[in-house]
């Protein structure tokens, strides 16, 4: 039984399979756990800020890297999330039950559109790259009507959509009188990032793991053992919606805010650029590339670059161009080769 | 006794453009039979397959497996009322392991789960006489041409059909090689597997097969035990090319 | 007497919607149907389009007709460098491709925005408007509607009766047998592809004076060029350009007009998933389909 758990979590689904990997694994979440002691509380918001964001990484992973299935819209779901959350917690301030029921209704309501949607693309069979394209044209319409929502006549109960400006004054999640904010806030999302990281790896080496795997080599020939593979495409992009929304809902716990441009053209490409840069098909990779790539970005805007697109984008290309595999994905190859060598080298 | 078909095709008809693919195709196999399916190239013997088992749809006529009309099924649904395919192109999981490829069949998909210990030992029998470990964590893409074959078929077997579908299953195989293969084959046919074969070479089909349909432009040309169709004038000139 | 301003008026929204659709999917659909590549980057190509032609004719005087014939070309060389840089690298690999142009895209948008800043005066639209009924109907609009119609003519003839059409139609078949053939099938991907961009910055110099010019302007061509390819299909150029253009601006335009724009483009979308639910493949197939079947009960 429990031999079966830990070859779910270190099977062969993604890079790092070694027991040197495993020590240096836990040395870093060790780090990880003990860095808010030597920054201040600012610091450690900021570093739970390129945290959050990796489960949308993550998600980013498991539909393009695992299952095949390319979507650039999948910040609508981050944004749903964010927005019913906001709504729903707004119009509850004071019940206890409003944060829970605000992180419920967040989580239904993106699934809810997540899968309506990817009914009408899976079960229609259409060509691959119609997906990306409607995922992009969903959250560019979002956008839009997000953004026309200012003023008076844009309001749910008590809460504005806030057109361009976004809705403000969204409340944290609490527990009793316990608000997750700074330290106890980046702690959540270390907590919450391993837990999506071990779960994702243990189903992507679980049966359901290997089959979503064998539909992205080849989609027909796994069709023709009998699965269902619009299905299982189905339940994929609603799984990695829900990744996707759980970084929209503690994005807003992170900035109490949240504004249209979340679901605009620029934060739809971010995603893409973590999976590529890192590599779609390594979790960890995407996760490591989603820290760094997070801190490059928020630097670089923080200083007030404007030349902040321009680099994403060639690094995007740069990365299409000369190492389609990601990055981390080829470095951790190239060093698994080295290794080997040497290994070799001192057996002879 | 009633005549049961565990396979059966009734007035199909396929079109693509100004192409006739099928052109009134009326096929009828057996449970237990080893059926060759011939003819020259263009004949439309993968499009029927692919037909068969509801890859492309037909613009008329009825298929039926084990007398369920599956005309409007989609290709998942059938393989669970027991067939299985291999297709002509080989089509194993290149980047994945052996042994994951031989993992992701899943028999508890199928519908009929009767003979399920026969289906079982087909398996067993199939790994053994295709030199295949199930355990093997070699890529498939460093595998020869022919493991791979063999490979696919082993795969499509361990989803446990009772009806094998196979395209070309020895193009590009030695001699040796296909005698190999015809052995197998003949060995899960013994052993209660209904099985369809499309192929070119005639020295496979004469040490295959019991019976032989001729596909033609389509249609089905004729129907008959090897030596008939092998001593038949219009086969051999559909085949050189003369005939119209 | 109103009835009749109101049906006229329909009419001419309709017509504007479809010039519309058509002028903003026309180069992606063209490169889509050889090569099967989206080119993500192409609202950016329409916004360098609308540059090209507005600096044409705003600083170099030219006037309007010569400075979008100016933009065609400049933009289709631009296209010809990225396809023999870039994009053909990514021939057969189509959500790479995707990823790559995205790339591009936001390189062009940002660059754009550091070159020439957040805006460039507008062109004045040309020409003049009638009014009937309390309608009134703009004749630059009613010009865009004939260029379009001209375009599916021109287009017709490219691919019909000049030796790139012959070749772009042999390898759209089949690259392959076409490049046994000794059909260049590279250069006629760069051409495709260059084509392409250049139709896309041919439609964003005769869009520049209905929109503001800024170096974001491409988004706004995003959603319906997309939507309309997506409806329209590769199988075939023209009948799916023209097909999904007229079907989706008659969703459109009723849409629009009682509700206003956003929800037009809403209507778009949904229209477009509930499209491609029962035609998978768009409204080319569709049609290749039904001529097939027509056909086939001809020499029966």
């Amino acid at each position: 039984m429990n031999s079966k758990i830990l070859h779910l979590i270190g099977g062969g689904a993604d890079i790092g399979t070694s027991r040197t990997f495993w020590i240096g694994f836990i040395i870093v979440v060790i780090l990880f756990a003990l860095y808010p002691i030597q920054v201040s509380e600012f610091r450690a918001s900021n570093a739970a800020y390129y945290l959050l964001n990796i489960p949308l990484g993550l998600g980013m992973a498991l539909l393009w890297g695992y299952c095949g299935v390319l979507s650039f819209g999948h910040v609508a779901y981050f944004g749903i999330a964010g927005y019913t959350y906001g709504i729903i917690a707004g119009n509850m301030v004071g019940n206890s039950f409003g944060l829970i029921a605000g992180v419920i209704g967040g989580l239904l309501a993106s699934t809810l559109v997540a899968g309506v949607f990817a009914y009408f693309v899976f079960y229609a069979r259409v060509r691959e790259w119609i997906i990306p394209i409607l995922t992009l044209v969903l959250t560019i319409l979002l956008e839009t009507f997000l953004g026309q929502t200012a003023g008076y006549q844009w309001r749910v109960g008590s809460v504005l959509l806030g057109g361009y400006n976004g809705m403000t004054g969204i409340p944290s999640i609490q527990i009793g009188s316990f608000v997750f904010m700074g330290y106890s806030f980046y702690y959540l999302c270390l907590i919450i990032v391993l837990v999506c990281y071990v779960a994702l790896r243990m189903l992507l080496n679980s049966n359901f793991g290997q089959v979503v795997i064998a539909i992205r080599e080849d989609p027909l020939r796994t069709e023709m053992f009998g699965y269902d593979i619009r299905a299982r495409k189905w339940l994929v992009f609603v799984l990695s919606a829900v990744l996707a929304s759980i970084s929209g809902l503690l994005y807003v716990q992170w900035g109490n805010y949240i504004t249209p441009s979340q679901v605009g053209l620029l934060s739809a490409a971010l995603p893409v650029i973590w999976a590529s840069v890192g590599g779609r098909s390594s979790l960890l990779a995407v996760i490591i590339a989603t820290l760094i790539l997070n801190w490059v970005n928020f630097t670089l805007s923080a200083q007030g670059n404007q030349y902040a697109m321009v680099i994403i984008g060639t690094a995007l290309v740069i990365t299409m161009l000369f190492f389609p595999r990601g990055i981390v994905v080829m470095t951790a190859e190239w060093i698994g080769k080295f290794t080997n060598r040497s290994n070799n080298e001192a057996t002879h | 006794m009633k005549n049961t078909f565990i396979l059966e095709a009734r007035n199909v008809n396929k079109r693509f453009g100004g192409v006739i693919a099928a052109n009134d195709v009326n096929l009828q196999v057996k449970p237990g039979e080893l059926r060759c399916i011939i003819g020259p190239n263009g004949a439309g013997k993968s499009t029927l397959f692919s037909l068969l088992c509801g890859i492309q749809r037909v613009d008329s006529g009825e298929i039926f497996i084990h007398e369920h009309d599956v005309t409007h099924k989609q290709q998942f649904k059938r393989v669970r009322f027991g067939i299985g395919l291999t297709f002509q192109t080989n089509r194993t999981y290149q980047d994945l392991s052996v042994k994951r490829n031989l993992a992701i069949p899943n028999p508890s998909l199928a519908h009929s789960k009767s003979a399920h210990q026969q289906s079982k030992e087909r398996m067993v029998m199939a790994l053994k006489g295709f030199d295949l470990d199930p355990q093997d964590e070699t890529r498939a893409c460093e595998l020869p041409h022919h493991k791979l074959q063999w490979l696919e078929i082993a795969m499509v077997l361990a989803g446990f059909p009772d009806l094998l579908l196979i395209d070309e299953p020895t193009a590009g195989m030695s001699r040796d090689e296909t005698d190999r293969t015809v052995e197998i084959l003949k060995q899960l046919n013994d052993h209660g597997l209904t099985i369809v074969v499309v192929e070119h070479d005639m020295h496979f089909v004469k040490s295959i097969a019991q019976k032989v349909t001729v596909l033609h432009q389509g249609r089905i040309f004729m129907e008959g035990n090897v030596a008939d169709i092998t001593a038949n004038e219009d086969v051999k000139n559909i085949y050189l090319g003369h005939a119209h | 007497m109103e009835i009749d301003a109101l049906a006229l008026s329909l009419t001419y929204q309709f017509g504007t919607n479809a010039a519309f659709l058509f002028l903003s999917a026309l180069g992606l659909i063209v490169i889509l149907g050889m090569m099967n590549i989206i080119n993500l980057a192409h609202g950016e190509l329409m916004m360098m389009g609308a540059y090209a032609a507005t600096i044409a004719n705003n600083q170099f005087g030219l006037p309007f007709p010569l400075a979008v014939i100016v933009s065609f070309f400049a933009v289709a060389i631009f296209g010809a460098i990225l396809e023999l840089l870039i994009v053909r690298r990514f021939y057969g690999r189509e959500l790479s491709a995707l990823v790559v142009t995205w790339g591009i895209s936001l390189i062009l948008g940002q660059g754009t925005f550091l070159v020439f800043g957040p805006f460039m005066p507008a062109i004045k639209i040309p020409g003049g408007s009638y009014s009937y009924g309390g309608f009134s109907f703009s004749e630059y609009w009613l010009v865009l509607i004939g260029i379009s119609i001209s375009l599916v003519i021109g287009l017709y003839w490219l691919y019909r009766y000049t030796s790139y059409g012959l070749q772009a139609r042999a390898t759209m078949q089949n690259a392959e047998i076409a490049k046994a053939l000794g059909v260049p099938t590279n250069r006629v991907y760069t051409l495709t592809f260059s084509l392409g961009a250049g139709l896309a910055g041919l439609s964003g110099a005769l869009l520049a004076p209905t929109s503001t010019i800024a170096p974001f302007m491409g988004q706004q061509f995003v959603a319906p060029a997309f939507i309309t390819v997506v409806v329209g299909g590769a199988t075939n150029v023209i009948s799916g350009a023209v097909g999904s253009s007229v079907l989706l601006s008659a969703i459109k335009t009723p849409i629009g007009m009682a509700y206003g724009a956003f929800l037009g483009t809403v209507a778009l979308l949904v229209a477009a998933l509930v499209i491609i639910r029962i035609m998978p493949d768009g409204i080319s197939a569709t049609l290749q389909k039904i001529m097939d079947r027509r056909r086939a009960r001809h020499t029966l």
